[in-house]
């Protein structure tokens, strides 16, 4: 069940093409004002492009993150959740996968335009920057899914999502920051082996903990 | 149902907390703010921490009371506890913006600065930032049953996440300079911690009064509303 649920979810956003197209305009918009505010030179390029890389792709996961329960509302399938004949949280694993998944193309896709546009040097060290994205997008994901799920049937859905999710994500953000700071200025995987380690275990807690409380937001 | 019987004992003896915690903290100001003699090192400037300590140590009480009260609510489902975490919140906010308002101008003459990115003070931040959002959220859900869940939600998520984001700033902190504040050592004079320990346990008895009032009132909130007969069955008492 869970893989058809992140299935589903997955090619209807790459079919739809309306979160993708307005994620990455969002993100390019981000790109350009950042690179209108700082002038770029090599040294302050890689002490602020950590920031702003993720700056940019936390932004535009919250985007996607915010939405990803609307179309079950839209089409009334929030009932039919609660039909189906498998424990709540598998269908909030699905949805996490779903979103995880998304989210990861969508930086995928993201990240050249950093190397294009911010004249970065960083083409061998792509896997390590991969295996950082992919820790931090899980522990974004893992929080989306499910302040998306408890915002998605309320007023103010657009104000709440991220005044819920920001707070709670700071340890993603600096973990990932610092991460890719690491990267970027080559050190040895030592130095910010911590780092990796803290998104893991960040991983590791709210995956589970949101799989035993979404029980609550569905069984209403 | 325990949890009511207790409350609706401990409500028996609430003005009691009240006056225990005026007189202690009337008390405790006294000694602190006029007999007790100034630091070596920071003179006059102490006095400040009569109020900023009790105020971050109830603030935090406050968390936990409402980090309790949502994990019981979710097992449970009784609405009182529900009607004290709410309550616990609110309060909690307001411990909160004292201990970092009088944080903020203590800092000031001691560290020379107004703020400081340390991960004690970052945790309070996002703290205060996350009771705010648990009590937006709260009024922005018309359904009493769904509220108390959703809110019961971020409350337990924001309380595992605290721990994490204050080790995450201190190695963020720590590993790029040296730490730039150090704990000052715990030894503390006779006639400074007296009015200390007064004013601590003012404030936690101020705290639990405040949180018998606001829970009453809440509740009562409630009741009113069930009992104009509009929407009857949807509410959650």
């Amino acid at each position: 069940m869970i893989q058809w649920i992140a299935w589903k979810d997955l090619l209807s956003e790459l079919r739809s093409r309306e979160n993708i197209s307005s994620m990455f305009f969002f993100a390019l918009i981000v790109i350009l004002i950042f690179s209108f505010s700082f002038s770029m030179d090599a040294k302050s390029s890689r002490e602020l492009m950590p920031g702003i890389i993720w700056i940019a792709f936390g932004f535009t996961g919250i985007i996607g993150l915010g939405k990803s329960f609307l179309a079950e509302v839209h089409n009334d399938c929030m009932e039919y959740f609660q039909m189906l004949p498998v424990p709540k949280g598998a269908i909030y694993l699905g949805k996490f996968a779903g979103n995880a998944l998304f989210m990861l193309i969508v930086e995928i896709i993201l990240f050249p335009m950093f190397i294009l546009f911010f004249n970065l040097d960083v083409l061998e060290k792509t896997p390590m920057i991969l295996l950082i994205s992919l820790a931090a997008t899980i522990g974004l994901s893992a929080l989306g899914t499910l302040f998306s799920a408890l915002t998605v049937q309320i007023r103010a859905r657009e104000v709440m999502f991220p005044i819920l999710l920001l707070p709670l994500a700071v340890p993603i953000f600096i973990g990932a920051v610092e991460a890719t700071r690491g990267v970027f200025n080559g050190d040895p995987l030592p130095l910010y082996l911590d780092w990796i380690k803290l998104l893991i275990v960040f991983d590791l807690i709210f995956v589970t903990i949101s799989f035993w409380v979404f029980e609550f937001i569905l069984d209403y | 149902m325990i949890v009511s019987r207790l409350i609706a004992r401990l409500q028996r003896y609430e003005g009691w907390f009240g006056v225990a915690a005026g007189l202690l903290i009337m008390v405790g100001l006294y000694m602190g703010l006029v007999t007790s003699s100034p630091d070596y090192y920071q003179g006059e400037v102490v006095r400040i921490m009569y109020i900023h300590v009790p105020a971050a140590q109830s603030a935090m009480f406050a968390y936990t009371v409402l980090f309790g009260g949502s994990v019981w609510y979710l097992w449970k489902r009784d609405p009182i506890v529900d009607n004290m975490s709410h309550a616990a919140a609110g309060i909690g906010v307001f411990f909160t913006l004292v201990a970092l308002i009088t944080g903020s101008i203590w800092a000031k003459p001691t560290w020379n600065t107004w703020w400081t990115w340390d991960p004690r003070l970052i945790s309070f931040a996002i703290m205060l930032l996350i009771l705010v959002g648990y009590l937006m959220l709260r009024t922005f859900l018309e359904d009493k049953e769904k509220e108390a869940t959703y809110a019961a939600i971020i409350a337990i998520i924001g309380f595992v996440d605290l721990p994490i984001i204050h080790f995450s700033v201190e190695w963020w902190r720590t590993l790029h300079q040296p730490l730039s504040i150090s704990t000052r050592g715990v030894s503390i004079a006779r006639d400074m911690l007296i009015p200390l320990l007064l004013m601590s346990v003012g404030f936690y008895l101020l705290f639990a009064y405040m949180l018998m009032v606001r829970t009453q009132m809440l509740y009562l909130q409630h009741l009113l509303e069930a009992k104009r007969g509009r929407m009857l069955s949807k509410v959650h008492l």
